[in-house]
C-alpha cells in the first residue's frame, strides 16, 4: 500500500517527533534525482510569527509522511539547510524550478504548465518518496479544456527548470482526479517498459 | 478501569481511616507505559501520590498507609504532570503521519498501573503502541 499526496498538501504539515512535539513545519520540498524523488524539506518554525529555520530535514531521516504530519524520531534528524542544499543541487532542480515549468513531450508538444507535484509515499515510510506525476494547467493544444489535469511520469525524467521532458505516450494517460491516478501511473510505466 | 471512572475517587489513609485527598489527575510515563503517580486535590500537604505508595486502587477508594504517602512532586513527576504530557483531549498521530482521532479516555490496570488502551471515538488503541506524549500529539506506532 502506498499513498499519493500533492506537494501543496505536504507544505505547511507539522513536523512531529516520537515524543509528540511539533518542532517545525514544512516550508518547501527539495527534489533529488533530477526531480524524480523527494530529497528533503526546508522548514519554518511553528506558530504565526515564526520565520524560516536554519535547519532542514533530509528525506532519509523521515520516519513517516502522511496526510496529517511528517514524523521524525527526534530533533537530531535535522541538518543545516546549507549542507543539504549543496547536496541537492548536484542532483536536480528545487521545487520553485519545477512549479511553473513547461511540460514538453519528446515529440515536441507542450502539454501545459506545472502547478502541483504528485508524490507517492510507500506506506509506513522508509522507502523513497517518488515523484509520480504533475498537475498541470493544460495547454490549448492538448484540447482537454481548461480544468487542471494530472499527467503520470516515467521512473526517470529530465528537467532543466525551463522544460520538463516526458515521453509522448504520457498524453494517453492524462487523468483528472487523484483517485484513479495511482493506476494511471502504473499503467503508463508498464506501457513504457513494454516498449523497450 | 477508565481514567474518567476513577476521577474524584477518595484517597483514604489506613492508619487514621481518614480521607487525605481526591484523585484529580493521572501522571503517566509513556515509556512504560503506565501511571507513575496520581495528582490529588484537597490534601492537607503535598499534591502527588507516587504509584508505589498506594496500597490498593479499589473500586470505591484508593488506600494509602498514611498521610505521609502524599508528597510534593519531585522534578520527574512535575515534568510529566505538566499539560504537554496529559493524554486526554489530545490528537493521536501514527508514525505514518496519519491522525487517528482524539483521546477521549484511557483504560488502565488498577493493580499495576499499566495502561491498557487509549479510547478514541474510532475505537480503542493498544497502549503498547504508545511512543510519546507531547504538546502537539500522542504518538503511536503505525
Amino acid at each position: 500500500m502506498s499513498i499519493l499526496l500533492r506537494s501543496s498538501e505536504i507544505i505547511k504539515l507539522p513536523v512531529v517527533t516520537f515524543a509528540g512535539e511539533d518542532i517545525a513545519q514544512i516550508k518547501d520540498i527539495m527534489y533529488g534525482a533530477h526531480g524524480g524523488e523527494v530529497g528533503g524539506f526546508t522548514l519554518n518554525g511553528r506558530g504565526l510569527f515564526s520565520g524560516p529555520l536554519k535547519t532542514a530535514l533530509p528525506w532519509e531521516r523521515v520516519v513517516g509522511l502522511g496526510p496529517d504530519a511528517v514524523i521524525i524520531r527526534d530533533e537530531d534528524a535535522l541538518t543545516p539547510t546549507e549542507s543539504l542544499l549543496a547536496a541537492m543541487q548536484s542532483t536536480g532542480p528545487a521545487a520553485g524550478d519545477i512549479l511553473g515549468s513547461q511540460v514538453l513531450t519528446d515529440d515536441g508538444a507542450a502539454l501545459g504548465v506545472v502547478v502541483d507535484v504528485v508524490i507517492e509515499v510507500a506506506d509506513g515510510g522508509g522507502g523513497q518518496a517518488d515523484v509520480v506525476g504533475y498537475e498541470i494547467d493544460p495547454a490549448e493544444g492538448l484540447g482537454r479544456g481548461t480544468n487542471r489535469m494530472l499527467i503520470p511520469l516515467p521512473d526517470t525524467l529530465s528537467a532543466s527548470g525551463e522544460y520538463l521532458m516526458v515521453p509522448a505516450a504520457a498524453r494517453e494517460f492524462v487523468t483528472d482526479d487523484l483517485a484513479g491516478f495511482g493506476a494511471a501511473v502504473d499503467d503508463f510505466r508498464a506501457h513504457l517498459r513494454g516498449q523497450r | 478501569m477508565l481514567f474518567s471512572e476513577a476521577m474524584g475517587r477518595k484517597v483514604v489513609s489506613t492508619d487514621t481511616a481518614s480521607t487525605v485527598g481526591k484523585v484529580s489527575d493521572y501522571v503517566v510515563d509513556p515509556r512504560l507505559p503506565g501511571i507513575v503517580a496520581l495528582t490529588l486535590s484537597r490534601t492537607p500537604q503535598g499534591s502527588a501520590l507516587p504509584w508505589g505508595n498506594i496500597i490498593a486502587f479499589g473500586v470505591d477508594a484508593v488506600t494509602v498507609p498514611g498521610a505521609a504517602a502524599v508528597v510534593e512532586p519531585d522534578q520527574y513527576l512535575a515534568e510529566l504532570a505538566g499539560k504537554p504530557h496529559t493524554l486526554r483531549h489530545k490528537r493521536v498521530l501514527t508514525t505514518s503521519g496519519v491522525q487517528l482521532g482524539t483521546v477521549l479516555d484511557v483504560d488502565f490496570d488498577p493493580a499495576m498501573g499499566r495502561l491498557a488502551a487509549l479510547m478514541l471515538e474510532q475505537g480503542p488503541i493498544d497502549a503498547a503502541r504508545l511512543l510519546g506524549v507531547g504538546s502537539y500529539a500522542v504518538m503511536v506506532r503505525a
